[in-house]
């Protein structure tokens, strides 16, 4: 019953996701981390080839993937550049939680349009005062007649610069907390919607990350989503959703840092041997090794948990916390294999721990994840 | 009109290869098979001619055992072509280029192709064989080392290129013809995730061992035999030279070459 061989199907797809992740995007990964540059012809060929919607049933233009290949192709993506591949599946988080709880007309008028061409899609819920209390947000979404009017500003935002529409978390009634939140599709054209400066980042600095600022920006209701009062769900839903992928991007940093320092310790020679002959870095690469295998094996099952029509809160919390603290972990032994080398930037391996780093606080810190899981668990034991 | 283009198996160069129980063959187990590089280019160039005129269908064919050679057609399906037969290799048959070209023959002579694409070789035992002895089998000729074919539609001709010693001749082709083709100058587009999909689903024609047999049985019993399949040795360690000047650095590079590699007299 439990088969951990991929079908041919998912052989071919994470072989072409390899592919560009190799021809693609790692040429550039050095140089867009170095600049802080936004690849955005990357970007766009990954749209073309299908790497970016996944998650969208393809009926609305999407590519339609199951939790599990998307995490195989993540994770491809994010051997060659984690930075990259934040940006590519930005689109997948902002997108889900249209899925989620959007109408079939809304699905079709919204995703149909983005789909076709070559879009990105930031999701707006952090905000300046905090990002894991969601339920103290405070922009303000006020009706309006036919709209809501939407005040206040949100951060940390993938994407926010060069997206043409944002899903945008908002309250209605402070006083109601959870209750009062809603959440809106926003598009980019609308008056008041002012996107902020890129921020400079430690990592993923192939990624454009800004604030959004909502000034009387007039959404019409028709774009609101769900019931009135169900963005707090929706926002939970849909983080549940995209964890188990970080799982597999912090996978793919690992895995990375591993090709890294033992490809170098075959080739690095001390007291007159290579230093992977020492027992020292066998210990580390063997630890290294665990940590990698664990993580992708908790990220497969959590999506596997998913894609079998369960929430899998606790499987997606466990996988993304553990593989982004192992990627952090790995990622570090792989610098210190490297030596002083390691800890030049003419070396890849000081970016995967800058890389991995971020994999421990977006998308639900490390602390919330351990939150969660320990709520579940008790829940368990009630 | 209908393009053909031949996909072959080969192993991904990342396989490690392995001699068989027998010693005479490729132990397929753990193998993963891909399409070679040269028919990658074929393909390329199969779907630019497609794209240029209209009308124009592609069909992608390939011999081999069933499962590997399905697996190249879905990838040239994934990649745009429109339909693909598989032509299943008999048990026993040998791998031999003159069996292969008779089997594609049997499939080919059923339908009504006015080019036939294939790489000049295969990255596996690079015989360049195939398209040459196709094209004797139907009767048409053959092109070469190709690259940069085109359709002209003033003269109803293909104009194409071929690679010679220190150069290339530009070449106008009139139809049926086989045109083999170079490796890796096209630049071969990669599959889209949603093509990759449909290409699973996708429907392919079989050519099943049965009818394959009758038609390789005459060449068959001209095949090469192949002996032995041996690994090449295992390459030992570089030998660094220590010098203090050019000249000396050369001096001893020349006695090394001499007489430990034996290289000169």
């Amino acid at each position: 019953m439990v088969d951990f061989a991929l079908t041919s199907e998912q052989t071919s797809l994470r072989d072409m996701a390899r592919k560009f992740a190799r021809t693609e995007m790692a040429p550039h990964a050095a140089e867009c981390d170095r600049a802080g540059r936004f690849p955005d012809e990357i970007y766009r060929k990954a749209w073309e080839l299908g790497l970016m919607n996944l998650n969208v049933p393809t009926e609305y233009g999407g590519t339609g993937l199951a939790l599990f290949d998307q995490c195989l192709i993540v994770e491809e993506l994010a051997h060659a550049c984690a930075g990259m591949t934040t940006s590519i599946i930005a689109n997948c988080l902002a997108l889900e939680p249209i899925l989620l709880g959007g109408t079939e007309e809304q699905k079709h008028r919204i995703l149909d349009p983005f789909c076709a061409e070559y879009h990105l899609a930031s999701f707006c819920l952090t905000e300046p005062s905090g990002g894991s209390d969601a339920g103290s947000l405070k922009t303000h979404a006020r009706r309006d007649g036919d709209h809501y009017v939407l005040d206040g500003e949100k951060c940390f935002i993938t994407n926010a610069p060069f997206a043409s529409l944002y899903t945008v978390f908002a309250t209605t009634d402070p006083t109601l907390r959870h209750k009062g939140i809603n959440a809106f599709v926003v598009s980019r054209d609308t008056e008041g919607v002012l996107p902020g400066k890129e921020e400079e980042k430690m990592g993923h600095r192939a990624s454009a990350t800004s604030t959004v600022r909502f000034e009387g920006a007039r959404v019409p209701v028709a774009n609101r989503l769900g019931a009135d009062g169900e963005g707090f769900s929706i926002a939970m839903r849909t983080l549940d959703q995209t964890r188990t992928p970080i799982g597999a991007l912090a996978t793919g940093i690992a895995q990375a840092a591993i090709d890294h320092a033992a490809a170098y310790a075959k080739r690095r020679h001390t007291f007159g041997k290579p230093i992977a002959e020492h027992q020292a870095i066998q210990i580390k690469l063997a630890d290294m090794t665990q940590a990698l295998r664990a993580a992708r094996l908790l990220t497969w099952e959590a999506a596997w948990t998913i894609d079998h029509g369960e929430r899998g809160s606790l499987e997606s919390a466990v996988a993304k916390c553990f593989a982004s603290d192992a990627a952090m972990r790995v990622a570090d032994e792989a610098i210190q294999v490297f030596g002083g080398y390691g800890y030049m930037k003419e070396y890849p391996v000081e970016k995967l721990l800058r890389d991995a780093k971020l994999a421990q606080i977006y998308e639900g810190s490390n602390e919330i994840q351990r939150i969660v899981i320990a709520r579940e668990l008790l829940q368990r034991y009630a | 009109m209908e393009i053909a283009v031949l996909v072959k198996p080969v192993p991904d160069a990342e396989t490690r290869l392995r001699p068989d129980a027998g010693g005479s063959g490729l132990d397929p187990e753990g193998v993963k098979w891909v399409l070679a590089g040269y028919d990658e280019s074929a393909v390329e160039q199969a779907l630019l001619l497609k794209e240029s005129i209209p009308g124009t269908s592609v069909r992608a064919i390939s011999y081999g055992p069933l499962a590997r050679a399905e697996e190249v057609l879905r990838f040239a399906i994934a990649l745009g072509c429109d339909a693909a037969t598989s032509v299943e290799q008999p048990a026993g048959a040998p791998d031999d280029p003159l069996v292969t070209a008779a089997a594609l023959h049997l499939a080919l002579s059923k339908r009504a192709v006015a080019l036939v694409l294939c790489g000049k070789q295969a990255g596996d035992d690079e015989t360049g064989l195939v398209g040459p002895a196709l094209a004797e089998m139907l009767g048409i000729a053959e092109y070469g080392v190709a690259v940069n074919v085109r359709w002209d539609a003033a003269s109803s001709a293909l104009t194409l290129q071929q690679s010679v010693e220190g150069g290339l001749v530009r070449v106008r082709a009139s139809l049926p013809a086989v045109v083999a083709l170079q490796q890796a100058w096209n630049d071969p587009r990669t599959a889209k995730l949603p093509n990759i999909l449909k290409s699973r689903k996708a429907a392919i024609e079989r050519m099943p061992a049965s009818e394959v047999s009758s038609a390789i049985a005459t060449v068959q019993a001209l095949a090469a035999r192949r002996l032995a399949f041996r690994l090449p040795p295992p390459r030992t360690g570089a030998k660094m030279i220590e010098y203090k000047s050019p000249e000396e650095a050369a001096e001893r590079l020349v006695r090394i070459l001499r007489e430990e590699a034996k290289v000169f007299p």
